[in-house]
């Protein structure tokens, strides 16, 4: 794939949207491939090589300690690392065959195939509802009925619909953290996404709302292939059945989230999960 | 399955908890061998004192176990541990408890020996000294095996409890055979039965610990193979 660096794509009418959706099939075994892929901060190797290939709809947990490079191959996934200047890579990530990096994807339409919730909820100086429908505004849809169904079908899916159905129209800013974490991922399925992205979505949440977001993780991967990154290992033994550790770049080892926490296979893994470093 | 060894826990708390359950595992596993060590000196010596101490320390032993409980419980709560950690844990809980049987076995051979002591002795006693010699170097080997970690040690364990067990039918086929020629004698033949039952149990709880000390080295399951 190319080496040159990859400047922020703008939306044109000849860029063709990546699909997703027509003919994959569930379980399909190398739903985002990852190969051989470097990724650069200017001169600085944040990735070495890297080849992973991850299934459709299941849980996928990365794990390592601060700085191994596990944040920078999730943003990859939609291409959020190239709002940073400077950046370049190497190598290729496909999903469902295709190459996210094809200069034919609108970089755009990328990501509303590919939701991302972060670590510290960022929800929209706005009413509930109109968080949840931003996603559909902003890709043309105006229809009201349409609004409101995708309104409470998202809430309902990230469980939040009975806590709020009677104060959709209040501002979001009123709600607790961990309903505000929840509503960024019904904001962030509101565009039926393949893919839900999540980078540490707990680590500002208490133990129930943790729980809460964990539930629903479980339940949204029967829709969603979720990759999420997360510092919590008991969070990544509970939710995830894939887990990849990386350390200082390079992906250790990618297994069955039971095998890694039982008996991986290699030391450095067993090291770090057993907190001897990291 | 790696082999390297891995350096210490960035908690000092954790190795200090991890180091307590094993000491107290150790300790347990010390004062069973001492234990058995009482009630066989009981059963040769024909002095009831030995059987006593046997019987009566079973309950330190017994405290041990709940504290061995009581110690990996925590060490799960407070630390959470995960693959070799939580093997060793899992691991040493269970060997506790087959310590304990252990324990239970020298206080029933002690039992016996004290109706046998109520009798002249019988020179057939002694065609328990190989099935003694032999449940106490089991039961020495498998203690060593997780003091040592030693996996190898653990698994040749395993066949040396179907030796134990061929002796123990041999001694019992003997002491029948025995019965039947010399019927005044039978309770205390009956009693040697027990005792050489004994330490066949014995060998099977050794076994017990030397499959979890497998597991807890090598994450591997060696219980119910070839069966």
């Amino acid at each position: 794939m190319s080496t040159e660096e990859h400047p922020i794509q703008i939306p044109n009418s000849t860029a063709r949207p990546l699909e997703l959706t027509d003919d994959f099939s569930p379980g399909e075994t190398n739903f985002i491939k990852v190969d051989n892929f470097k990724f650069f901060y200017g001169k600085k190797e944040a990735l070495h090589g890297i080849n992973l290939e991850i299934p459709s709809r299941r849980v996928i947990s990365f794990i390592g300690p601060s700085g191994c490079g596990k944040s920078t191959l999730l943003r990859n996934f939609n291409r959020m690392n190239e709002l940073i200047p400077g950046v370049r890579h190497e190598g290729d990530i496909t999903i469902h065959g295709t190459s996210i990096f094809d200069p034919s994807v609108e970089v755009i339409a990328l990501r509303r195939r590919i939701g991302m919730v972060f670590q510290k909820s960022n929800p929209f100086p706005m009413s509930i509802y109109e968080n949840i429908v931003y996603p559909l505004r902003i890709a043309g849809q105006g229809d009201r009925s349409v609004h409101d169904e995708t309104v409470e079908r998202c809430l309902c899916s990230a469980a939040l619909w009975d806590e709020v159905k009677d104060r959709l129209h209040d501002s979001a800013l009123g709600l607790s953290g961990g309903q505000m974490q929840r509503l960024c991922i019904a904001r962030a399925i509101a565009s039926s996404p393949e893919i839900l992205l999540m980078d540490e979505p707990c680590s500002a949440l208490d133990p129930i709302a943790t729980a809460k977001v964990e539930e629903l993780i479980i339940e949204l991967k029967k829709d969603f292939t979720i990759v999420i990154v997360t510092h919590n290992m008991q969070q990544a033994s509970r939710v995830s059945e894939l887990t990849a550790f990386f350390y200082l770049g390079n992906l250790v080892e990618f297994d069955e989230t039971r095998k890694i926490f039982t008996n991986p296979s290699k030391l450095q893994t067993e090291e770090y999960i057993t907190g001897r470093f990291g | 399955m790696h082999t390297e060894p891995s350096r210490p826990h960035t908690l000092s708390d954790f190795t200090t908890a991890l180091d307590k359950l094993r000491g107290s595992v150790l300790t347990m596993a010390s004062l069973t061998k001492k234990n058995l060590q009482n009630a066989i000196q009981g059963l040769f010596e024909r002095d009831d004192d030995f059987c006593n101490h046997s019987i009566a320390d079973d309950e330190e032993i017994d405290l041990l176990e709940i504290q061995i409980d009581r110690e990996g419980i925590e060490v799960m709560s407070r630390f959470q541990p995960v693959a070799k950690d939580l093997r060793e844990v899992i691991s040493s809980i269970k060997i506790g408890a087959n310590i304990e049987r252990v324990a239970d076995q020298a206080v029933n051979i002690a039992r016996r020996a004290r109706k046998l002591n109520e009798h002249p002795e019988l020179p057939e006693l002694h065609l328990l000294d190989p099935v003694i010699k032999l449940s106490l170097e089991m039961f020495e080997d498998a203690i060593r095996s997780f003091a040592e970690r030693n996996a190898s040690l653990a698994v040749e364990l395993k066949a040396r409890d179907k030796s134990l067990d061929r002796l123990n039918k041999e001694v019992t086929d003997e002491l029948i055979n025995r019965m039947q020629d010399d019927s005044t004698n039978l309770p205390a033949y009956l009693n040697m039965i027990f005792i050489s039952r004994c330490l066949e149990r014995i060998g099977d709880h050794s076994a017990n610990i030397a499959e979890d000390v497998v597991f807890a080295v090598r994450a591997e399951d060696i219980r119910h193979l070839g069966k």
